[in-house]
């Protein structure tokens, strides 16, 4: 970890008109800090501002500073969310980390981690280990030869699955972004992660309302049981009607370079019989366009297993 | 019953470690180490350290601290850093920063730049397979092949092929670190009386002969202080480079200094478990019982070769009768970290392969695998006349069963909603084992005592048995003793390693306590004593004599002697003559696969061991499930991945991973407790190892039942268990 300035800011302006880097829960940052993987100079501590807040009133509204732990136990928040919260790293780190911290942590890997290590992500160009290295966590979907890291959020997956969006303010005013748009892929600048501006801050989420969506969970297939990433996550929202999909909301996670919706489970998935079968028969087509490595390719199978369990479990919700 | 007596003292934070302590004007320490794993180093670029604010040295090949080489009898030869440009691995300690603070020696070590001449750097076990060279003998002169045959057998291969059922398979268990919570740390202070070094180990006496040699010191001259150890597991016999290095700065600098090793570097620049290929051949009558074993060994090992997982010695080599026996060791000299003693060296990895290759006969034999092993129960080791001395492991599978409800087991596990359930067994062993160990017992004028000796209680409940044992043995109540470990003024005993320290240590006790009492009762009857002239005895604390009694405080308070003091030492010896001795036990394990994304979950545990006599239950059951626990571990989660380079994939907590308490149900522990007096006169044999024998292959066996999948790896991870 290198010296640095620690300033509080109180309100969203002067937050805004700071040069730094937000520190909210911290869990990611001064993690990246103590190896050296992020270096700023300027800390800018935004727990202060008043970006709380969870309503259920009309779908879900999140102040970006909530922290994981208070939403996931929280009246009325979508199960999908909720699950996706509590099967999230570990008790202590849920306590600290906020919702929209969460959503900008870093897409990662062990060599993202080690300065010692190339890694196009934080040397452009450096070329990236990964690819011929140890790759088992890595993803099977929207990679590129530049980068297969995968992004970690387990919520993000769930709220992706719900179409979710999040509010930005920045010194150019504030916009609103569907959360599944704000990620991008890799590409050749792994390094660009998604469209925060520079100096821009989260400052809510907003879940539209839906209301069959409170039939929904998320399954998360991991090495142990808590405090460990996803080799394969499922988020589903199951629209059920006389034993028939009437419609359904699909998203994968662990598996893919940025949360992953899966439009073409959703499509084959509406209008039939919620039955085993026609879950696999959707949950066939979940692995279309993957790219396995050398030691994920069992993602490929995991990936359409999970979310046959995830249909199965949803629509026993 | 008792509670551990360091329990309070851990809970509430009072308990000081290592690098807990801290000394007016200490300068940290910051270790460098390599990004290679084989090469010499060319040059290391320390002008940006130097230059650091706070920073007081930097340390290097270049600029070495004064240390050389260390032989002890125990070890053999020790490393020491900072000697010589060679780097035979990755993660290997090259340098050392030293600084006003941690912070500014750790930032100060990040800009060191190191160039390399590199060489190409052997990490694969399996690509070295070709090449792998004899093991050198084993501690106690055993060839690194054996062969025991029945008369008129000509050969191993022979017997198998004369044997109506044989099952034959390969397997394969990884590189793996301790990962004790405390991580190796040192505090080192010199004075005119010489060096004090505080630093967890597993006994004072081994770290002080180790520094005094690599220091080229008198032993006299140091000091070692190990009040509290925060896990050892083998991985803090050997002194550390955090202490060798910490000793050699703290003298240069004159400053007391503390070096913390990083968990990350715990993982490169401690020491760790080999990697093994096991090949085992198994050749049964039909009615289970065995004619032929063969179990060949291959294990890595550092570039020092100074190591050697003795998998087939550990297990094939006693634990089944068996007309015929063949067992090999080789190893394969790798530029990885270290390798070392790991709880259940040779038990652990050697069990997964020979337990599974158990419960594959049983299945070839359609025979229940407990029937199996206890068909070829055995009376003493193969080829060896001397008996068990106390072995009751048909005791345990029968209890075991009994409380498992292995009765409901079916051969094709079954079903419950969407989770495929089987269970499984292992025998366990381990071998019973004492170390010469001397104690003082101290009877003090206020009426307690205090039981004393040099070696280390790494979370094993030690401190607490020296407590029981020692109030046995003067017929007072225990919370009357004072116990003290850890520290390398007291007399030599108690070393942690090899599930000893119970037997040796409590042998020792027995005798300090019988000559203690003695000089008291002689000093009660002595001239101008209290009971001068009569005939005196010993009970409850006091000494009687004709209707007078006095507690040995009121007669010491009488005598104007604040206490009174005597040693005992015990040792090995005649016994080893005339029986085999071993704890055993009988393993059971319950899990749960999911059907569509086959994790796997253990849902029941129990152990049943013959342990000989257990001094306290608590601290005894502790020990077990927490060796349990490691087996699991070792079974579903752990092993490091070396790259090609030699660079661990998996090197720190976040991804080495190790059981959550959500991976781990109750675990239930019982004990058949038969006193193993023919071994020592405590009658307790070792239960700090045997706990996690056994366990791993009784977790592939039960997921074989569950699935009908049989992996003869580990870690068992999802994707084995995929279509």
């Amino acid at each position: 970890m290198r010296p640095f300035d620690l300033t509080a800011p109180a309100t969203v302006e002067t937050a805004l008109a700071s040069p730094g880097t937000f520190l909210a829960g911290g869990t990611t940052l001064v993690d990246l800090m103590k190896l050296n993987v992020l270096t700023p100079q300027h800390v800018l501590d935004i727990n202060d501002l008043p970006l709380r807040g969870i309503d259920t009133s009309d779908g879900l509204r999140i102040g970006a500073l909530e922290r994981m732990s208070d939403i996931a136990r929280h009246p009325g928040v979508y199960p999908v969310v909720s699950r996706a919260l509590l099967l999230s790293a570990s008790q202590q780190l849920r306590n600290m980390a906020s919702i929209g911290g969460n959503l900008l942590q870093r897409t990662r890997c062990g060599y993202f981690r080690d300065v010692a290590m190339p890694c196009n992500k934080r040397g452009p160009g450096s070329g990236c280990p990964a690819v011929s290295g140890a790759n088992r966590m890595h993803a099977v979907l929207g990679t590129s030869e530049a980068c297969v890291a995968t992004h970690a959020s387990d919520v993000a997956v769930a709220l992706v699955a719900l179409d979710a969006e999040i509010r930005l303010v920045g010194a150019e005013g504030s916009r609103t972004v569907p959360l599944a748009e704000f990620y991008r892929l890799p590409g050749e600048h792994p390094e660009v992660e998604n469209d925060l501006r520079p100096g821009e801050l989260i400052t809510e989420i907003v879940v539209p309302r839906l209301d069959w969506a409170h039939r929904s969970t998320y399954v998360k297939v991991r090495d142990r049981q808590s405090y460990e990433f996803a080799l394969c996550s499922a988020a589903v929202a199951l629209d059920i009607q006389d034993a028939r999909v009437v419609d359904a909301r699909v998203a994968v996670g662990g598996v893919a370079t940025r949360p992953w919706r899966l439009p073409q489970v959703e499509r084959a998935l509406r209008g039939v019989a919620a039955t085993e079968a026609n879950f696999e028969a959707a949950a066939a087509l979940a692995a279309d366009g993957a790219t396995p490595l050398p030691g994920n390719s069992f993602k490929v199978s995991l990936l359409k297993r999970t979310v046959v369990r995830a249909l199965i479990e949803g629509s026993r919700s | 019953m008792t509670s551990r007596v360091d329990g309070p003292l851990k809970v509430t934070g009072r308990a000081k470690y290592g690098a807990d302590n801290t000394f007016p004007g200490m300068a940290y320490g910051y270790v460098v180490v390599s990004t290679i794993a084989h090469g010499e180093i060319e040059a290391m670029d320390v002008a940006a350290a130097e230059s650091a604010p706070g920073v007081l040295g930097v340390y290097s090949p270049f600029f070495p601290l004064d240390l050389r080489p260390v032989t002890t009898p125990l070890f053999g030869e020790t490393w020491v850093p900072l000697q010589d440009k060679e780097v035979v691995y990755y993660g290997q300690p090259i340098g050392l920063v030293l600084a006003e603070t941690y912070e500014q020696a750790r930032d100060a070590a990040m800009t060191v730049a190191v160039s390399y001449h590199r060489r190409p750097a052997r990490t694969s076990l399996e690509a070295g397979l070709p090449s792998a060279e004899e093991a050198p003998p084993g501690r106690d002169g055993s060839p690194s092949t054996l062969s025991v045959l029945a008369p008129g057998v000509e050969s191993i291969e022979d017997a198998l092929a004369a044997s109506p059922v044989v099952v034959e398979a390969t397997y394969r268990t990884p590189t793996q670190n301790h990962a004790a919570m405390e991580p190796h740390s040192a505090v080192a202070v010199w004075d005119d009386d010489g060096l004090t070094m505080y630093s967890g180990n597993q006994g004072t006496n081994l770290q002080v002969m180790e520094l005094a040699g690599a220091l080229d010191t008198d032993v006299s001259s140091v000091h070692s202080v190990n009040p509290f150890v925060g896990g050892a597991f083998g991985g803090k016999g050997r002194t550390s480079v955090a202490a060798f290095l910490a000793a050699a700065a703290a003298k240069t600098l004159d400053r007391a200094v503390k070096v913390v090793l990083s968990r990350e570097q715990v993982f490169t620049a401690t020491a760790t478990r080999a990697a093994t290929v096991q090949k085992i051949a198994l050749g049964a009558a039909q009615d289970g019982s065995l004619i032929a074993v063969r179990h060949d060994s291959w294990c890595s090992t550092a570039m020092d070769r100074s190591f050697v997982e003795p998998t087939s010695y550990a297990t094939s080599r006693e634990w089944y009768a068996t007309q015929n026996l063949a067992i090999s060791q080789k190893m394969v000299p790798l530029n990885i970290p270290l390798t070392t003693f790991m709880r259940a060296p040779g038990e652990a990895p050697g069990s997964f392969a020979l337990e599974s290759a158990m419960d594959e006969l049983a299945v070839a034999l359609n025979m229940d695998p407990i029937e199996l092993r206890l068909r070829n129960d055995s009376t003493a080791p193969p080829g060896k006349d001397l008996m068990w001395s106390s072995k009751h492991l048909d005791e345990c599978f029968r209890i075991g069963a009994a409380r498992f409800g292995w009765a409901n087991r079916s051969p094709q596990g079954h079903t419950d909603g969407d989770w495929l359930v089987g269970v499984g067994t292992a025998t366990a062993m381990f071998p019973a084992i004492r170390f010469p160990a001397s104690v003082e017992v101290t009877l003090h004028a206020d009426d307690t005592a205090a039981v004393a000796t040099s070696g280390a209680d790494p979370g094993t409940g030690l401190l607490t048995v020296l407590s029981l044992v020692a109030g046995e043995s003067l017929d007072i109540a225990p919370d009357r003793v004072t116990p003290r470990l850890g520290d390398s003024a007291l007399p030599p005993g108690g070393l942690s390693g090899g599930s000893t320290a119970t037997a040796s240590a409590g042998s020792a006790i027995m005798i300090a306590a019988a000559q203690v009492i003695n000089d008291l009762v002689a000093l009660a009857s002595s001239p101008g004593a209290p009971f001068e002239g009569k005939e005196v005895s010993y009970a409850d604390g006091r000494v009687l004599a004709q209707g007078q009694e006095m507690t040995f405080g009121e007669l010491l308070r009488a005598m104007n002697l604040p206490s009174i003091a005597a040693t005992g030492s015990s040792a090995p010896g005649e016994e080893l003559t005339k029986h085999s001795f071993s704890s055993f036990g009988a393993q059971f394990c319950e899990v749960r696969v999911h059907k569509w994304t086959r994790e796997v979950r253990v849902s029941r545990m129990l152990g049943v061991f013959d342990a000989g006599r257990i001094i306290n239950d608590q601290t005894a059951r502790s020990q077990l499930i927490g060796g349990m626990i490691w087996g699991v571990s070792a079974a579903l989660h752990e092993g490091l991945e070396f790259e090609d380079n030699g660079r661990l994939a998996n090197g720190d907590f976040a991804s080495y991973l190790l059981p959550v308490n959500a991976d781990i149900p109750d675990v239930d522990v019982h004990f058949v407790q038969y006193p193993d007096t023919l071994h020592n006169d405590v009658g307790a044999k070792g239960i700090g190892e045997i706990g996690m024998v056994g366990m791993t292959a009784a977790v592939a066996n039960a997921i074989y039942n569950a699935t009908g999948i049989r992996v003869r790896h580990t870690p068992i991870t999802i994707e084995d268990l995929l279509d």
